[in-house]
């Protein structure tokens, strides 16, 4: 069950790919698209692109260094991608608050110097294997998957000091993000140091798991709608107000 | 080998927080506002001497440096506590006008945007505050001036105020000479 090109194996592939693809077509349908552009992007983006590198991957007559350059190419793209669209979760976080504009976008401008430096510190300490082409293709992806997950925690963290308030599909992309984001970032950690050795492939059911398991929370952020909060308990109580006012007085004496 | 286990102790804490964060973030919409057991009251006045800059200014010209410093830790001890006090208010208050910005009534949305606003921008100051009282904790000498948290937190209880009168205008409200 847990060995590559198992039935597991081609289902945790292809359904992410595949899933994606149907995500992206219904928020076009829906008409999402347009609110989330660089998400929608993303989806059509893995969704083809993963579903290129399973054929490559399968396909007897392509050889590895084909596979490895592929693979490559496309986790350039992807970061490029990721990044646009953590881009486009803060600028919703941030839209209801406009006091809050300048100041998170120095801090994350900030905080994104620091990451990249740190990632390429990182990169600079990687060990060195005769297999420089898929050694080169792990690191990158440790890199950006430090930056990555650093952003995205960012995001969170700022978002909870501030009591932000979340947009239901913002949060849904936000947290999948996220999970994916650590989770990778653990996976590339134990495999751009070969720790795993020619057990690796364990690694990969992990990885593909958790971000199928992602995709449907996409899913479900995304499509399902939100119930209405009750207006009750909106209301300022009294009793609270009459604190409030006990302290504005000496406040104002 | 070191470094992987940096990264996946960091992916790790990455995850147990993004965890925390979504069960408080789903949490925060079933809790109902309770304003009274967030809100720490603040001593203003108290709060005024700590930062007066002629205070530290008077300590400094008084006392020998080594119990200057000392002194001037321990009043940005206190400081901290008070800029934390307030930072926590402006997060509760962020809160009900969240709850408060849903209304049909536009006079009570358009006073639950202006607390939110007032809110951040208090909790923005305290946090930028909070970083400098930690910087100073280290160099004493420093100067430091927390006037704008004080500034800020005036204008949020404004706005709280305002918000608390339309949403219950039947509750008796004392104004003071500056509202």
């Amino acid at each position: 069950m847990f060995q590559p090109h198992s039935l597991l194996w081609h289902y945790l592939w292809i359904a992410p790919c595949a899933l994606l693809l149907v995500l992206a077509f219904l928020m076009w349908h829906r008409g999402l698209h347009k609110e989330f552009p660089a998400f929608f992007s993303y989806a059509i983006f893995e969704g083809a692109g993963g579903g290129f590198l399973y054929a490559v991957d399968v396909i007897p007559s392509v050889s590895a260094k084909v596979y490895w350059w592929s693979y490559l190419f496309f986790l350039v793209l992807e970061a490029f991608i990721k990044f646009l669209v953590i881009g486009e979760v803060f600028t919703h976080l941030l839209r209801r608050y406009p006091p809050l504009g300048k100041f998170a976008r120095s801090l994350i401008t900030g905080v994104g110097i620091i990451l990249v430096f740190t990632a390429t510190v990182i990169a600079a300490y990687a060990s060195s294997t005769p297999f420089w082409l898929i050694s080169g293709t792990r690191i990158l992806a440790r890199s950006v998957s430090v930056v990555q997950c650093g952003l995205i925690l960012f995001i969170l963290v700022f978002a909870a000091h501030f009591r932000l308030r979340w947009g239901r599909a913002v949060f849904g992309l936000t947290l999948g993000f996220a999970i994916v984001a650590s989770v990778y970032l653990a996976y590339w950690a134990l495999m751009a140091d070969w720790l795993f050795g020619q057990k690796s492939y364990l690694l990969d059911f992990l990885n593909a798991a958790t971000y199928h398991v992602c995709v449907l929370i996409w899913f479900y952020y995304l499509l399902i709608p939100q119930r209405s909060a009750a207006p009750s308990a909106d209301a300022l109580p009294e009793h609270n107000l009459e604190l409030w006012n006990r302290e504005l007085e000496r406040l104002l004496q | 080998m070191n470094l992987a286990f940096i990264l996946i102790i960091a992916a790790v804490v990455a995850l147990g927080i993004v965890v925390r964060l979504t069960v408080a973030q789903s949490l925060q919409g079933k809790r109902s506002v309770s304003l009274a057991a967030a809100v720490r009251p603040i001593d203003i006045e108290a709060f005024r001497n700590l930062i007066n800059p002629a205070e530290d200014e008077y300590l400094r010209r008084r006392l020998p440096p080594a119990q200057f410093r000392s002194v001037r830790r321990a009043r940005l001890r206190a400081m901290a506590a008070y800029v934390q006090a307030a930072g926590r208010n402006a997060a509760a208050l962020v809160r009900v006008g969240e709850s408060a910005l849903a209304s049909r009534d536009p006079r009570i949305a358009e006073a639950a945007q202006q607390l939110i606003n007032h809110a951040l921008l208090l909790r923005r100051n305290t946090t930028i505050a909070l970083a400098r009282i930690y910087i100073a904790l280290a160099y004493p000498n420093s100067g430091f001036a927390a006037l704008r948290v004080v500034d800020r937190y005036e204008q949020l209880s404004g706005s709280a105020m305002l918000l608390g009168r339309l949403q219950n205008p039947a509750t008796v409200v004392r104004l003071s000479s500056r509202t």
